[in-house]
């Protein structure tokens, strides 16, 4: 678990903008993976990236950290850009590209070290205390390779916290987590947002972005498919969706009938799905019980965000983003 | 797990204060630090110290010389004569690879481990890190011809004797410059062990594979060993990589001729170069898709 009094105090930003990208294309071969994207992080935001896998979330994160070239467009981060100040544009940014990765046969004490090398060392006493935020200061000793998947996440964080940044990029840092591991982690991002670093949070998982972040955009196949506050996104979400299962789904169809502004369907498993808003849905589940329909199950499907996040990414279709990740990679490979 | 209290990481420094520039040195520490840490590394160079000992003492117990190779036909009783036996030997393909353990590896091991990610988001450039790694391949490679030598003729001269060496011109080389000589011949192979070195730099950084960087010098130095075995190509004899390992052999004749070290020298010198320049643009241009 990870420590919850703790709280950084990092270097606070004078730029207005911490990341300024401005239509930026990639493409592998045929295939598009980032497709004319602009988007401004202001300095201190929790910023999201949302979309699902293939979308190009993790390419823009490559291409802010110069691991990859764009094709067109322009990356400022804190107003320098690559070609201005080569690998000076990540003075002040730190995080971790998908899972972090380390040297197996060096421990983690020996990687972090060595990082710190390539850094312009680090302040004394720095690593300790990151250490202890890591809750890694028992098992820093240990080689690598013997780490769990958790251990090596909370290592990447290690490795990010040591450059004392004042941008934080994590992409799908609580990816392969168990559930505890998801909260301590979602945990530590929020502390971090709060000390005032800016932090730009690459996820799929819309629970994650919501909870954390003020604005966002939602890629889909390589352009964005939505850019605002999560408050702007919530407008436009679509009544939650709840699965019934009744004793008489027959007269449940017949009553929903009577209540216009809720839609009830039948689905293919044989319950019945409710939609509508959520003070017309309980009038009329009453309903349901005052007609001695008994309620055999009640339970939400997605919220709707989640549901507004599918509508945006079209991940349900078969020719939508599960096909262009295929091809996005097969085209990296 | 228990929580723990940390002190705040508290920062007294202005808004956006400069970070300190690592230098060269700074990546070339930490690469040193990583091969000192693999154990291939130690038993490459532990084999480097250790085998000469007994290949020496086999050829010297043999009843017959292997009189079919330079200087084999005194090799079993003549200290000097046995360590240019294992030099000629070493040239043929044990240098190339024993190089490119290290050399073909330094790079593909970071797209094995995929670590590029981890070393490129960090405040040091690709140049620097290309050239920490390529003085890194380049000095483990010195240290090795370094104590394969030593080893080779230490333990030649201890075990069969230091007598006066016959030359290939067939003239009476007196013990001490015979050590002088020898030292030299094993020095000679430097620059084509760098060369091989850089091109399995190249193929390190090429293929991302440690296993094609380190097979394939192996492989080529073979072709071109037979390819320079082959008659009628004098042109293209003195351009391949594994020619200068060759140019020793003036040295030991009367008198001495020393053209194929300096032609030797300049071939090195260009591989090591147009291969250092490719692998470098490579590196340099390269996106980092995976890891």
């Amino acid at each position: 678990m990870l420590p919850s009094c703790w709280v950084p105090t990092f270097r606070r930003m004078t730029n207005p903008l911490a990341v300024d990208v401005i239509g930026v294309t990639k493409s592998f071969g045929s295939i598009c993976a980032v497709d004319d994207i602009s988007v401004q992080v202001a300095a201190g935001e929790v910023y999201g990236v949302l979309g699902p896998n293939g979308a190009g979330k993790t390419t823009l994160l490559r291409m802010l950290f110069g691991l990859i070239r764009p094709d067109t467009g322009t990356i400022r981060v804190f107003d320098k850009t690559w070609d201005e100040a080569g690998v000076g544009v990540l003075e002040g940014v730190a995080g971790f590209i998908e899972s972090p990765k380390f040297y197996p046969y060096l421990t983690g004490r020996q990687n972090l070290e060595g990082l710190t090398l390539l850094d312009g060392g680090i302040r004394p006493g720095l690593l300790e205390e990151i250490l202890d935020v890591v809750d890694l200061a028992d098992r820093i000793d240990r080689k690598v390779g013997g780490y769990s998947y958790g251990m090596r996440q909370r290592l990447g964080v290690a490795a990010s916290l040591l450059r004392e940044p004042m941008l934080l990029v994590l992409d799908e840092p609580a990816n392969g987590l168990d559930p505890a591991g998801i909260r301590d982690m979602r945990a530590l991002v929020k502390r971090l947002a709060g000390s005032g670093l800016t932090v730009l949070l690459s996820s799929h998982d819309m629970d994650e972005v919501e909870e954390i972040c003020d604005n966002v955009t939602i890629l889909d196949r390589g352009a964005v498919a939505f850019h605002g506050t999560i408050a702007e996104l919530r407008t436009m979400a679509p009544d939650p969706g709840h699965v019934l299962s009744t004793t008489d789904d027959e007269r449940a169809l017949v009553i929903g009938a009577h209540h216009p502004t809720v839609t009830v369907t039948r689905d293919p498993e044989a319950a019945l799905v409710v939609t509508g808003p959520r003070t017309e849905v309980s009038a009329y589940v009453a309903a349901l019980v005052r007609a001695d329909v008994d309620l055999l199950g009640f339970t939400a499907t997605r919220t709707p965000l989640e549901a507004l996040f599918f509508m945006l990414t079209d991940t349900t279709s078969a020719n939508g983003s599960g096909r262009h990740t295929d091809r996005l990679q097969e085209a990296l490979r | 797990m228990t929580a723990t209290q940390a002190a705040p990481l508290t920062r007294e420094a202005p808004a956006q204060a400069p970070r300190r520039h690592p230098g060269l040195g700074a990546a070339l520490r930490f690469e040193v630090r990583k091969l000192r840490a693999q154990y291939r590394a130690w038993a490459v160079l532990l084999g480097a110290v250790l085998a000469p000992i007994p290949i020496v003492v086999i050829i010297h117990g043999q009843s017959r010389p292997p009189k079919d190779t330079l200087f084999g036909r005194f090799a079993t009783d003549n200290g000097f004569a046995l360590t240019l036996l294992v030099l000629g030997f070493a040239t043929q393909w044990l240098l190339p690879l024993l190089t490119a353990i290290v050399a073909g590896d330094v790079f593909a091991s970071e797209d094995q481990h995929g670590t590029w990610k981890t070393v490129l988001t960090r405040s040091t450039s690709r140049a620097r890190i290309f050239w920490a790694k390529t003085l890194t391949a380049g000095g483990f490679a010195v240290l090795l011809l370094v104590l394969l030598a030593a080893s080779t003729i230490v333990s030649s001269l201890l075990i069969v004797g230091s007598q006066p060496l016959i030359g290939l011109s067939g003239q009476t080389i007196a013990a001490g410059t015979a050590l002088k000589l020898v030292t030299a011949s094993w020095a000679s192979t430097l620059a084509p062990t760098l060369g091989f070195t850089c091109l399995a730099i190249l193929l390190s950084v090429w293929s991302r594979n440690p296993a094609v960087g380190i097979a394939a010098p192996v492989v080529l130095g073979m072709v071109m060993g037979l390819v320079g075995g082959l008659g009628g190509i004098e042109a293209i004899r003195s351009l391949l990589l594994t020619t200068p390992f060759e140019a020793w052999h003036g040295l030991l004749t009367q008198p001495r001729f020393t053209g194929p070290l300096v032609d030797g020298l300049l071939v090195c010198g260009a591989w090591s170069v147009l291969s250092l320049g490719a692998a470098f643009l490579m590196h340099r241009r390269r996106d980092i898709t995976g890891g």
